[in-house]
């Protein structure tokens, strides 16, 4: 494990040659020994359909490629952060909530639209993730920083689960998930309960879910 | 039943039972849950008139159904306080959920309000059960006792139970209105039996700025 949290906000990562990673650019806070910050302008991995992707999306988080020998301490504006270890599923995270994660995942971008049709777009809209959202896929470890702390709520077939657009952090497994509205007349009268939308997650695997509705 | 996952997330269990909690502030569930905006805090015409009138306001939601349902408002830390028949005083805005069968009203409190930032009035929950509170960074609670009186900061004051007088301190002197202040011009004093919260946090308030 390339991580290892030093308290809540800060996370120490090593890398050694052949192992590198990536990260959000501007979030390395100190490093020790021989390490190299390479900025990637051709964003990230995946040809360049992924990196036409992701301007078009603007899921273009400008990430940098840590390389050499040594250990890094990242953190980001106070933010608390999440390590969460894949097994060769794929986590479903927004750009800008990454904050390093392995240099051996695969990265992609993921077009709301083709999970859930129109709604996927609407969603998107509704919880400000726009119309992309940003997979990492492989064994590997993946940073995530979040507002508050996370909690892990699992998925099972049996329990889907629905979750606050706004304190969505990410997901991963085989998980679908759509946008499920609770409108009724009492919103349209203004008495609504403030929880109007919800994701319903169901499948199998797990939520990651911020003590908080601001986004970062 | 109420349990905290973490220090800042609050997990309800419920078995077609209910929960009163502040709007918007669920952030997950699982299983099947309704919500509905209790309007005037859930406690009638009375109550709403009251609340509107005093300004004390809090929007509170009904949460109906089966499951477990996670709450949490602006990563503030919770905490849970047991009520035996006795009555909690909180200000509305750190009040995050309470079990439904307890009841919540609005009560005076005097200059002690004026001093804090919060208004005049204050919201009282009693009954038999467990409500959340919320503070800004970890609360402590602190016992008073007959012989023990304790005195805190208006604005790190978030809520008091049990059987407590109070008293309005005030350590103006001269030096004060020379803007030589120590900024704790004001101060709460408790006497009697039952336990304070104090948040390691000041509010903005006219007590601190003088």
């Amino acid at each position: 494990m390339p991580f290892r949290e030093i308290n809540s906000k800060m996370i120490e990562a090593t890398v050694a040659p052949g192992l590198r990673l990536f990260s959000q650019r501007g979030a390395m806070l100190a490093y020790r020994g021989e390490v190299s910050f390479t900025p990637n302008t051709q964003g990230g991995q995946g040809g360049v359909m992924s990196m036409i992707g992701r301007r078009v999306a603007d899921e273009a988080t400008p990430l940098m490629t840590v390389e050499g020998s040594g250990t890094v301490l990242f953190g980001h504006g106070g933010h608390h952060i999440q390590v969460i270890d894949l097994t060769g599923d794929t986590l479903y995270v927004e750009a800008d909530r990454l904050l390093a994660f392995d240099g051996t995942l695969e990265q992609g971008t993921m077009f709301m639209g083709s999970q859930g049709g129109v709604m996927g777009m609407v969603r998107g809209q509704v919880t400000g993730q726009g119309l992309f959202t940003t997979t990492l896929k492989g064994h590997g470890s993946v940073a995530v920083m979040a507002h508050g702390g996370v909690i892990e709520v699992p998925i099972s077939p049996q329990r889907p689960v629905h979750v606050d657009p706004q304190a969505y952090v990410a997901h991963h497994g085989d998980v679908r998930n759509k946008l499920s509205s609770a409108l009724g007349l009492r919103d349209l009268v203004g008495r609504g309960s403030g929880e109007a939308f919800q994701l319903e997650l169901s499948g199998s695997g797990a939520v990651y879910v911020q003590a908080s509705e601001e986004k970062l | 039943m109420f349990r905290l996952q973490g220090s800042k997330v609050l997990a309800v269990d419920m078995t077609g039972d209910a929960v009163k909690a502040k709007n918007g502030s669920m952030v997950a569930y699982d299983g099947q849950m309704a919500f509905k905006k209790l309007s005037g805090g859930g406690e009638g015409i009375r109550g709403m008139v009251t609340r509107r009138i005093t300004g004390e306001q809090m929007t509170l939601m009904e949460v109906r159904g089966q499951g477990t349902c996670w709450f949490a408002d602006r990563a503030s830390e919770i905490n849970l306080v047991d009520l035996r028949g006795d009555k909690l005083f909180v200000e509305s805005s750190n009040l995050l959920a309470t079990d439904a069968g307890l009841r919540t009203g609005t009560s005076f409190t005097g200059l002690r309000g004026a001093s804090q930032g919060n208004g005049l009035f204050t919201t009282t929950v009693e009954g038999h059960g467990q409500a959340a509170i919320m503070s800004d960074g970890p609360a402590v609670a602190l016992r008073v006792g007959t012989q023990y009186p304790l005195t805190v900061d208006p604005g790190a004051y978030i809520a008091h139970q049990g059987d407590l007088r109070q008293s309005f301190q005030s350590g103006v002197t001269f030096r004060t209105y020379l803007g030589e202040g120590g900024g704790e011009a004001f101060q709460i004093r408790f006497e009697g039996d039952g336990v304070v919260y104090v948040q390691p946090s000041e509010r903005n308030s006219i007590a601190g700025d003088v």
